[in-house]
Order: structure tokens, then sequence, then C-alpha cells
């Protein structure tokens, strides 16, 4: 998804808020997107001085060198599904949610 | 070390400090070897674990964090659950949705945070190891406002699992205690590959015996911002090392680390905001009902709910920075800015045994002037801490004087994996300056 924005004194307009809002699931007011935008226009602000900032050439997800680790696929009960279970709504075996359409 | 201990006392103590959310009801029988707590982000069996959020009430996780269990294996009886800022987000643990921790030394300023009520826990109870967990200095800086000893391993020395997310490439879990010798002893049962957390798997193996010999630096980045009566404190103490420890303190430059707070900010949120998202009232916690809304307005409506409203900022933030047009600008930056501080840091510690600052610009503040701070003044009151957390760095915090009552904390980094090295220089700090203990009730 991309982001009109005006101009880069101000990116956070209203409008722009209530877009970020809707992909990550959250209602907010009409107060709320006034009091959000300047506050992530206040962050946002303070973060420009990551465009001086050098960039360098080799870098990576984590800081420090990570491997993955395999095990071997051997089937195995780890913790008893009833357990993990137990405090969601089911139905008939089945994990109960929304609709999707 | 046989850990003795009152509940009743402990109860009254919560009253007024508010470190626990939820502790023992009944007086266990017998003696252990130490009382431990865990932040309420580590998963606990005999507990419900709520990471400080209304989003997460009522869960019950069937297992023990790893580092819990090792701890109960080690012969510790575990206390109780510590408050702490929601999915530890924030400064001062007033992000807390049930209980905020007061300062042990005055209980109308803040513990700090995210790890406040395990700071408040390792200051009032004699022998305890609070587990506390810091993506971006949530350890040190209570370890700082509440005065007592806090240790953040390197990236990857401690096994997360059973740990709710923050920020994946950030998250750490360490100890906080009145004073380094449970640490010492401590950090060694909780460290080492644990192969249901990948990224404790590639550790060089912890040696507590292995020092490090040379010059300490001081970054001047680290002094500009500093409150005056604080930085008086940290000078007085690094007169101390030189001093009495025999170190010497050398002066330095270091500028990358004000691309620190950014680039932090920037990491944190965008992982959180993905983390977040399993949250969405059907898993864990609370659940929605509702199942007849679609399930956009299903996942929406328990989100707009239950999330605090750091939460919902930071969610907002890291999700627009992920954004298609803005990725390259900050997501990537931020990534390309962590190396860049971590080949600085590589290269001052070719010359340098450490580098030391103060832990926080400020002592504890008063939760009056918090009200009146912008979310970003908060963010920017990080900027000693971020650094280290950002780039994955073991460090320690250590009281090292008082402005009146209230303790100003001193913070040593050194090299990826060289806990050891931190130990000991606190150890020996110990031996030379007495830390106060605050007064608590009968």
């Amino acid at each position: 998804m991309s982001v009109s924005f005006s101009s880069e004194a101000n990116i956070m307009e209203k409008e722009t808020v209530a877009r970020v809002a809707k992909v990550a699931r959250l209602r907010l007011t009409e107060a709320e997107l006034d009091k959000y935008g300047k506050d992530l226009q206040d962050i946002l602000d303070s973060f420009a001085v990551l465009d001086s900032a050098p960039s360098s050439e080799n870098f990576d997800f984590n800081p420090v060198p990570v491997q993955d680790v395999l095990r071997e696929d051997e089937p195995a009960i780890d913790i008893d599904p009833y357990e993990l279970t137990k405090h969601m709504d089911s139905y008939d075996g089945y994990i109960r949610g929304p609709k999707l359409s | 070390m046989i850990a003795r201990f009152d509940l009743d006392w402990l109860k009254r103590q919560n009253e007024r400090h508010r470190a626990f959310c939820e502790m023992l009801e009944i007086q266990p029988e017998g003696e252990s070897k130490f009382t431990f707590s865990a932040k309420d982000n580590l998963c606990t069996k005999d507990f419900q674990t709520r990471a400080g959020s209304r989003i997460l009430e009522g869960y019950r996780p069937p297992f023990d964090a790893e580092p819990v269990k090792r701890l109960r294996h080690a012969g510790g009886l575990l206390l109780g659950k510590t408050n702490m800022d929601e999915f530890g987000f924030g400064t001062f643990s007033t992000n807390s949705a049930f209980g905020v921790p007061l300062n042990p030394f005055d209980r109308e300023r803040a513990c700090g945070g995210s790890s406040g009520g395990a700071a408040v826990a390792a200051a009032l109870i004699a022998g305890h190891a609070a587990l506390g967990v810091s993506t971006g200095g949530s350890i040190s800086c209570p370890a700082s406002f509440c005065g007592v000893v806090g240790i953040t391993p390197t990236y990857g020395r401690v096994s997360r699992y059973g740990l709710i997310d923050y920020g994946n490439s950030l998250d750490k879990v360490g100890l906080l205690s009145r004073n380094v010798s449970l640490i010492e002893k401590l950090l060694p049962v909780i460290s080492g590959p644990d192969p249901r957390d990948p990224t404790s798997c590639c550790q060089t193996q912890l040696d507590m015996s292995k020092d490090r010999s040379g010059p300490i630096a001081v970054p001047k980045e680290c002094l500009e911002g500093v409150e005056p009566k604080v930085l008086d404190a940290f000078n007085a103490a690094v007169q101390r090392v030189s001093a009495e420890m025999g170190r010497e303190i050398v002066s330095v430059d270091m500028p990358s680390l004000k691309f620190a707070m950014p680039a932090y900010y920037v990491l944190a949120t965008t992982e959180a905001s993905t983390n977040l998202a399993r949250y969405a009232g059907m898993r864990y916690g609370v659940m929605g009902n509702e199942y007849h809304q679609h399930f956009n307005d299903y996942f929406s409506g328990v989100r707009t709910e239950c999330f605090g409203e750091e939460a919902k900022r930071r969610i907002l933030l890291g999700t627009f920075c992920r954004m298609v047009g803005f990725r390259d600008k900050y997501y990537l930056k931020a990534l390309s800015v962590r190396n860049t501080i971590i080949q600085e840091y590589a290269s001052i510690f070719k010359e340098y045994a450490a580098v030391a600052s103060p832990t926080m610009p400020m002592v504890a503040p008063r939760f009056d002037d918090i009200k009146n701070m912008r979310p970003v003044d908060i963010y920017l009151t990080d900027f000693l801490t971020l650094p280290p957390n950002l780039t994955g760095l073991p460090h320690i915090s250590v009281p090292c004087g008082y402005v009146g009552k209230m303790p100003v904390g001193m913070q040593l980094v050194t090299p990826h994996w060289e806990e050891g090295a931190l130990v000991k220089f606190a150890k020996r700090w110990e031996q030379g300056f007495e830390y106060h203990i605050p007064e608590v009730g009968a």
C-alpha cells in the first residue's frame, strides 16, 4: 500500500493517520486522529537526523550472527493440545473466529 | 543462601509500591535457596501472563518461560509477576494496565520502565533476583531510578522461549538485584543455548572469570543533555573508579551514537507492530465473541478496546515505517545505521575495556512532571540506554551516587559475550561504594 503525502515537513495528515490505523486494525475517533497525527509528526521530525547518517553496506536483521537451528522432523507432543486450547472458544475441535466475508 | 520471607509483609509492601500485579497468595512451606520474580511478559504456569496489557487479561500459559524454568530448577521460589509498561512500551512504567509501580525512595516518583515492578521488587526484598526484559533500556533505566543493579546480557545470551515479543531483533532477558552477588550466581543459570530459541544457539560460552583490562572510555556525546546534579554524581563516581580502582578514564568521541534513538524507535516499533498483529481476540486473553461480524470489524473492535494509548501510538508508528514508500527511508536505513554503530563500538573496544556513561540523564521524575512530557520527549530520555540495546551489547547499571535521596546510575558496556567483565567491575565497585537501601515499613 502506498501513502500520498503533500510535503516532507508535514507527513502525518489526518488522512494518512486514518489509513495507517485501518491497516493496523485500530479505530480512531476524530480527536484521536488529530492527537496521534501530532504525536507522530513530532516523532518523525526527531528522526530527520537519520538522513544524515552514513550508511553501511553489509547489515543484517539481528545485531549478532544468528543461524537457523533445525531438528529432526519427528512427530511428538510438546504441550498437550487440550492445554493450549482450553481457554479458547472452540466448537467441535475447531477454534471459533469471525466471518471471512 | 537461604531465603526467608514473610508473605504478609510483602503484601503490605506491595500495597505501598505496587511492584507485583500477581503474587503468591499462601505462604509456602519450607525454605528455598532464593526468591525471584518474573516480569509479566515472561510466561509462567501458576500466574496469569498479561505483559501489562488488558488484551491479555485471563491468559494462563501452559508452560514456563525458559529463564523461569531454569531459576526454579536452581532452587528459586517464584513470588509473582511484576508490573511493567504495556508490552514494554515505556520509560516510566506509567503505561501499565495493572498498577503503576511507585519508587521505593519516593512514592511520588516513577520507578523507570519498562521493568519498573522488577526494580522495585529488587530494591525492597533482600536476596531477591528479579527477571527483567530489555528492548531499549528497560533493565538499566529502572535499575538506575530504583538504586539497584541491573544486567542486560548480550542479545542471544538468554533464551527467549516463553517471552512475549516486543522487538525480535532487540529483546533480551536479564536480572535485577540489590547488589551484584546474586546476579553473579544466577546469570550462568539462565544463560546458554536453548534449541527452542535459535537466537540463543550461536553464543560463545559464558565465562564469568574473563575480565577486560585497559582504560575505560566515556563518550562526550553521553554527557550532553544530562542534568547537572546527575552529571556531578557521575563525574564523582568516575573519579573514584580512577583513584580507587586504578582504571584510566579517557574521554572519546562516538559521533554515531546520536543516530541510535531514531534507529531504535524505527526498528522497535516496526517489529512491535507486526508482533502485536496476533492479538485479535481469538487465541490469547480477551475473546471477541461477536462472531457474526466481518473479521476486520471483529479484530479492530477488540484491539481498539483493549490496547492502551502508547501501544496504539507505537503500532501506528511501526505500521507507517514499513509502508511502501517509507520502508527504505526508515526501516532499511535504521538497519544500516545499527551496523554503523556496531562498527563504531568495535573500534572503541580495540583500545578500551569498556564504555561508561550515566545510565539515565535524570533521577526518577515526579509523576506530575511526566504528565507534561510529549511522547517524543520521553523517547529522547532513553538516549543513553538505546545505543547498547540497539547493538545487542551487554551492559550493567550500578548505583553510583545520590541526588538528595534519589539514586543515580552508572552504565558500563562491553563487547558482545563479555558479561564476565561487567560483573567483575560491579563487584570491585561495590567494595568501595555503599548502596543505599530504601526504608521499608514493617
